[in-house]
């Protein structure tokens, strides 16, 4: 008998022989919350995560965007070469700033500039303030993983009421890789206090897509 | 880990007279008190989802030899390599092996209970791989060659001080107070190791039995590093972490950073499973799993099967007054606090840890704030008793609690004891408490003062102030 096979032997004996699985899954609340509320909760939720929210017409979320990139010190952006979005910012971002655009590979070999990551959400949730990304399709993980600031392109009609929503899409055929990001990379590892930019991001920006909103910055 | 746990009271008594853990403790729990409790008050559903997430872990621990294998089924499918250890040394055996197939020389890990149980790092070492702990705390813990005294705040009794002379003498750091400062070199120089390590280590906070994944909750970030990087992820598990549908996962995100730290969620979840799949730009390459068993199915056997439920969220050793006073090296392990106080003599036997069930007070606020209802006040009794009749009491003890259950039983005598020992109590010791006893009630005293009898008993107060005069 080999080990895996010890295992089970012990396990059954332990659990009884009560054979099949009883149980069935904890079902979540229905969400059929309007747009507008679960848009409004995730910027509450997202902000309160240490996120900044810009929303409004493209031209004035580039130019605070810009503002925001220039504070941190960001000099080059880069984003999935097959999301078009990310693209699109990005490069209408490169006159704001002393910017240049660069490759998720180029910055994973090692390059030593500050970097802003640009990518499309595909899911946000409201109840917590996160934004998804997964490997599904071949998606590139790298803008919310090694870049400094993540900026991710939250579409209105991408916001779900719950994480169960967000995760009911994937069970089936999970990708490898399923994200929930929510605020910058945190530590509070040296005497309690708490200090962004552990590993991931030092800060996390939502563009939120949502024609029917006014413009402006939400800051945490 | 090396195991101390029957050090208990020497070990506490060492940890009551370090001025810099009793600050570095009292600011910490009670930091991780406040925020947890107002989580749970601005959560409404929070004692209805306690409640689901209990009985779904019941459920598991009920089938686990049904839940295990369709996760074992499930994550083989998709390409994962799934390993099963029954003990710590055939852990380190094939921990060790898999690093040498793999032609692994650096290993980037992230926080990982289980890993410490089995001590593998010392074995990855001892197979020729550096293993570089990337959470922040384990890192400083690392660099310092001590062990974790907090589950989720491993390096909680070091100062800054102390962390920026660490990271002068072992990454040719300069000295600074900054905090964000000595962040950002630990972020530069183990950045440089997730870019380069050949496998990511991580352990796992859930196994979904349905879809085959290993899910991470981290805040850093290190834990979606380790296992986006480096072509070889290994995550080392205890075979309780299933849960039974991924379905069930955001019952268990709802309640795990709200108990451990009072956020809603933390920053990162990660949900992996498999392999990277054909034209996906990163993931690991190759998958492996190692199921810890290291008595776990033993426990599962057993009264104390409701303790491999908990999810490691360490709300219970925040809350405890042991704890709060002694911290988490205090008991000798690598779990600390109520949680430790029970699971270490369940994983290593009784006779190795017999002093930690003592080590609490029974007042019941760990039971208060367990996210899935882990009746833990019970189990240290329980354990007291088993120890009891297992002959680890010394006759001291015995004699004392058998003194003091007669007592307990007549009220008469109660009383009576009570009279006198109020009028010789306030004189011998000036109204200024106990604080040592002959034989055998000096079992009681020697890490114990005990208050000075009441000059007029609880009983005869009540009688007076009801109106009732004998």
């Amino acid at each position: 008998m080999n080990e895996r096979e010890e295992l089970f032997r012990r396990l059954s004996a332990a659990c009884g022989g009560h054979g099949i699985a009883a149980g069935k899954p904890h079902p979540g609340e229905a969400s059929g919350t309007p747009e507008g509320d679960r848009v409004a909760q995730f910027a509450k939720a997202f902000t309160a995560a240490g996120g900044f929210l810009l929303r409004g017409p493209l031209e004035t979320a580039l130019s605070d965007l810009g503002e925001m990139l220039r504070a941190e010190g960001v000099t080059a952006l880069f984003f999935p070469e097959d999301d078009a979005a990310a693209r699109e910012i990005a490069e209408a971002l490169v006159p704001f700033g002393p910017f240049h655009l660069t490759t998720g590979a180029e910055v994973r070999g090692g390059s030593a500039a500050v970097t802003a990551g640009f990518r499309t959400a595909e899911a946000a949730i409201a109840e917590t303030g996160t934004i998804v990304e997964t490997s599904a399709g071949g998606k590139t993980l790298l803008p919310g993983l090694i870049a400094d600031v993540h900026v991710s392109i939250v579409p209105a009609a991408s916001v779900v009421a719950r994480m169960d929503e967000a995760l009911a899409a994937f069970t089936a055929d999970p990708p490898r890789n399923i994200s929930f990001l929510t605020g910058p990379s945190k530590t509070a590892d040296i005497e309690q206090t708490l200090t962004v930019g552990a590993h991931g991001p030092k800060k996390a920006i939502a563009l939120l897509q949502w024609e029917d909103t006014p413009g402006g910055v939400t800051s945490p | 880990m090396e195991l101390n746990a029957n050090a208990f009271g020497r070990n506490a008594r060492k940890a009551l007279l370090d001025k810099t853990l009793q600050e570095a403790l009292g600011r910490t729990t009670g930091r991780f008190v406040a925020h947890r409790d107002a989580a749970a008050a601005a959560y409404p559903e929070f004692e209805a989802t306690r409640e689901s997430a209990s009985r779904i872990k019941r459920d598991v621990l009920d089938h686990l030899d049904t839940y295990l294998a369709r996760f074992i089924e499930e994550a083989e499918k998709r390409g994962a390599i799934v390993h099963v250890a029954r003990d710590a040394a055939q852990a380190r055996e094939i921990a060790a092996r898999i690093a040498r197939d793999e032609g692994v020389t650096l290993a980037v890990k992230s926080k990982s209970m289980a890993s410490e149980e089995v001590s593998f790092n010392e074995a990855l070492q001892e197979a020729g791989v550096t293993v570089v702990e990337s959470d922040l705390g384990e890192f400083i813990i690392q660099l310092a060659g001590e062990a974790p005294s907090h589950i989720i705040a491993p390096a909680v009794h070091k100062t800054r001080e102390e962390i920026s002379r660490l990271f002068e003498r072992h990454l040719g750091e300069p000295r600074t107070d900054s905090i964000p400062e000595l962040v950002g070199m630990a972020r530069r120089h183990l950045r440089a190791k997730f870019l380069s390590a050949g496998m990511g280590v991580s352990g796992g906070n859930f196994l979904v039995a349905d879809t085959g994944s290993v899910v991470l909750v981290t805040n850093e970030g290190n834990g979606r590093m380790g296992t986006v990087l480096p072509r070889v992820h290994l995550a080392v598990v205890g075979i309780e972490k299933v849960i039974p549908r991924m379905a069930d996962l955001p019952t268990f995100l709802r309640l795990l950073p709200r108990s451990a730290s009072g956020q809603t969620i933390s920053s990162y979840v990660s949900i992996v499973t498999g392999t990277r799949h054909a034209g996906d730009p990163e993931g690991p390459d190759r998958m492996h799993i190692l199921l810890l068993d290291c008595g776990r199915s033993a426990i599962l056997e057993g009264k104390y099967r409701e303790i491999l439920k908990c999810v490691r969220c360490a709300a219970c050793l925040n809350v405890c007054p042991v704890y709060q006073s002694v911290g988490g090296h205090a008991y000798g392990w690598v779990y600390s606090g109520p949680i430790g106080a029970v699971l270490t003599p369940l994983l290593v036997g009784l006779p190795e840890a017999a002093a930690l069930p003592d080590a609490s007070t029974l007042c019941g606020a760990c039971a208060d704030v367990c996210p899935v209802k882990i009746p833990l006040p019970d189990f240290l009794l329980e354990l007291r008793s088993d120890a009891r009749e297992q002959g680890l009491k010394t006759p001291g003890e015995i004699a004392a609690m058998k003194g003091y259950a007669g007592v307990m039983k007549r009220a008469g005598l109660l009383e009576a004891i009570e009279r006198i020992a109020g009028v010789l109590g306030q004189f011998f010791t000036k109204g200024k408490g106990i604080t040592g006893l002959p034989y055998p009630f000096s079992g009681w005293t020697e890490r114990r003062d005990f208050p000075a009898p009441a000059a007029q008993p609880f009983r005869k107060l009540w009688k007076i102030r009801r109106g009732v005069t004998r």
